[in-house]
């Protein structure tokens, strides 16, 4: 555990050494938090009324920021993973004395905290300006929990994808279609309550759904069933997508030719 | 003419280059259409349930879509530097185009292929064909609006990567612009007030591969013709401008570089 947790201080020592390129990163949510506000501005405006399917306009963006931080802050482990595979430096992190999934996930944490929370310093601010202020602070730590349980998610499906690259010559498309699953599915960009009912249904009996809505919904409506929910659907999916990833990476392993170097 | 063989051989040598990993390509250009497709069914539900926004509908958004995904597929399937023109000039790479005796800008800029750029391409006329507004005049009018959004679009990345050249910095700066852009030109433009409009016209012109286009393939107008052909040309002219000018303070290590 200890040789995880020098891997994770060392990233994210490493992303914390450039803090205006850590900024100017984190810049982008600030474009992404004034556009949804006019959309979702004129969209309530129009609707004539305070809170639609119980979510009022500070709400959504609240629960817009949360999405997005998410997703602009998960690990983007996929390319780096197949691009290890492709070019054959996976050898010299599988001859190192810790498991490379591991590694992965400690590198990858190092490098997605300080990002997160630049992100939702940044959006933040501008929700708050424009929106109002944000949910009690009581409502933070189960969401902030199944935020853990989200990262975790999607971390199974990036090394899924990276590993893929044992298989398939491009992973690239793997990952825009995983990403696009978790805009619509997931309830990225509008919150799966404003779905019509069948669809709800069907994200809720997927992980996307998980991995993005759970915990921004908990974010601004702390309701006990969500949380139970979301805890129980974020456990059922690691326990699935994480096994997939030990025997992907399993039988990675037995293809893994390494010639010289 | 000289100019146009080059480009057209340059071309030629690319796609063949691309083909070469003929699974890669196809996997990339198709998973790039199935991106575009699932992405656009945001806007499909969100206009089921709210139907319109400020007079801006679903076919609105199928024409805004096709146009901003036909102009950055076809910036990346022809002139795929275009998004790393920074990285080219802070690495030092420029060095290989200034020893040839070929207009530099042009030449980076059609030296790679994005091959999802095909897809992206291929997926703005798919978006044109299911906006219920197709038409052969209007399909005219849609390849002229997508080529002069692109004049644009390469415009805007040629100035933006150009600073490159002052702060010696610009992946980062670059990822940013492309989001604003591509971000504003998909969004409906009614949702903005007139300041913002200002911006999206004459700062990030996100208007012009969006709803300005959109307006033209709808109903052809001169006004709007000439505002998108104006604007083409002082974007292109002050790209080129500031690209030459950074270029005068261009300095690399001499190092050694393969372009392949």
């Amino acid at each position: 555990m200890k040789k995880y947790l020098a891997i994770l201080k060392i990233n994210l020592l490493n992303s914390l050494a450039y803090p205006a390129e850590l900024l100017t990163r984190a810049l982008v949510i600030v474009l992404f938090m004034w556009i949804f506000f006019q959309l979702w501005r004129v969209t309530f405006a129009a609707a004539g009324t305070e809170a639609i399917h119980g979510l009022t306009l500070r709400d959504t963006m609240w629960y817009l920021l949360l999405a997005e931080t998410l997703e602009l802050g998960r690990p983007r482990l996929a390319r780096l993973i197949s691009q290890q595979v492709k070019d054959g430096s996976i050898a010299y992190l599988l001859n190192k004395p810790y498991h490379f999934l591991f590694y992965q996930l400690a590198s990858g944490l190092g490098d997605s905290l300080p990002r997160m929370g630049m992100l939702f310093l940044l959006g933040g601010v501008v929700v708050w300006a424009l929106a109002g202020p944000p949910p009690a602070i009581a409502h933070w730590p189960p969401a902030f929990l199944a935020l853990a349980g989200a990262w975790l998610l999607h971390f199974c499906f990036n090394a899924l994808i990276g590993l893929a690259a044992f298989l398939a010559e491009e992973v690239a498309p793997f990952e825009w279609i995983y990403q696009k699953m978790v805009f619509i599915l997931g309830g990225m960009l509008i919150p799966l309550d404003f779905y019509p009912a069948w669809l709800q249904t069907v994200c809720r009996s997927l992980p996307f759904a998980y991995m993005m809505y759970g915990p921004a919904r908990l974010f601004v409506r702390p309701e006990t069933t969500v949380f139970v929910q979301t805890l129980l659907g974020q456990i059922l999916w690691l326990a699935v997508l994480g096994g997939g990833l030990a025997l992907a990476f399993g039988s990675g392993m037995r293809r893994l030719a390494i010639n010289g170097g | 003419m000289r100019e146009l063989n080059f480009l057209l051989s340059l071309w030629k040598t690319n796609l063949a280059s691309a083909m070469e990993y003929r699974a890669a390509f196809l996997s990339q250009a198709i998973g790039m259409i199935l991106n575009d497709g699932v992405y656009f069914l945001v806007w499909v539900l969100f206009f089921d349930r709210f139907k319109e926004v400020r007079g801006w509908e679903l076919s609105d958004m199928f024409l805004v879509f096709g146009i901003a995904a036909g102009a950055f597929g076809l910036a990346g399937a022809f002139f795929g530097n275009a998004f790393n023109l920074a990285e080219i000039i802070t690495g030092g790479r420029l060095d290989y185009y200034l020893s040839l005796p070929r207009s530099v800008l042009l030449h980076v800029l059609a030296s790679r292929v994005v091959p999802s750029g095909f897809g992206d391409l291929l997926y703005g006329f798919l978006s044109y064909f299911a906006s219920g507004q197709a038409s052969w005049g209007g399909l005219g009018r849609f390849i002229l609006a997508i080529l002069l959004a692109t004049a644009i679009f390469i415009a805007f990345l040629i100035l933006v990567q150009s600073l490159a050249f002052w702060l010696g910095t610009g992946g980062t700066f670059t990822a940013l612009a492309v989001n604003a852009i591509i971000t504003f030109a998909i969004y409906p433009i009614t949702l903005f007030n007139q300041a913002a409009k200002v911006v999206l016209f004459l700062i990030v012109p996100a208007a012009f591969l969006g709803a300005v286009p959109a307006g033209f393939v709808r109903a052809f107008s001169w006004p709007t013709l000439g505002s998108m052909a104006l604007a083409a040309a002082g974007f292109l002219a002050l790209a080129l401008t500031l690209f030459h000018l950074g270029l005068r303070r261009y300095e690399s290590g001499s190092a050694i570089q393969v372009e392949v």
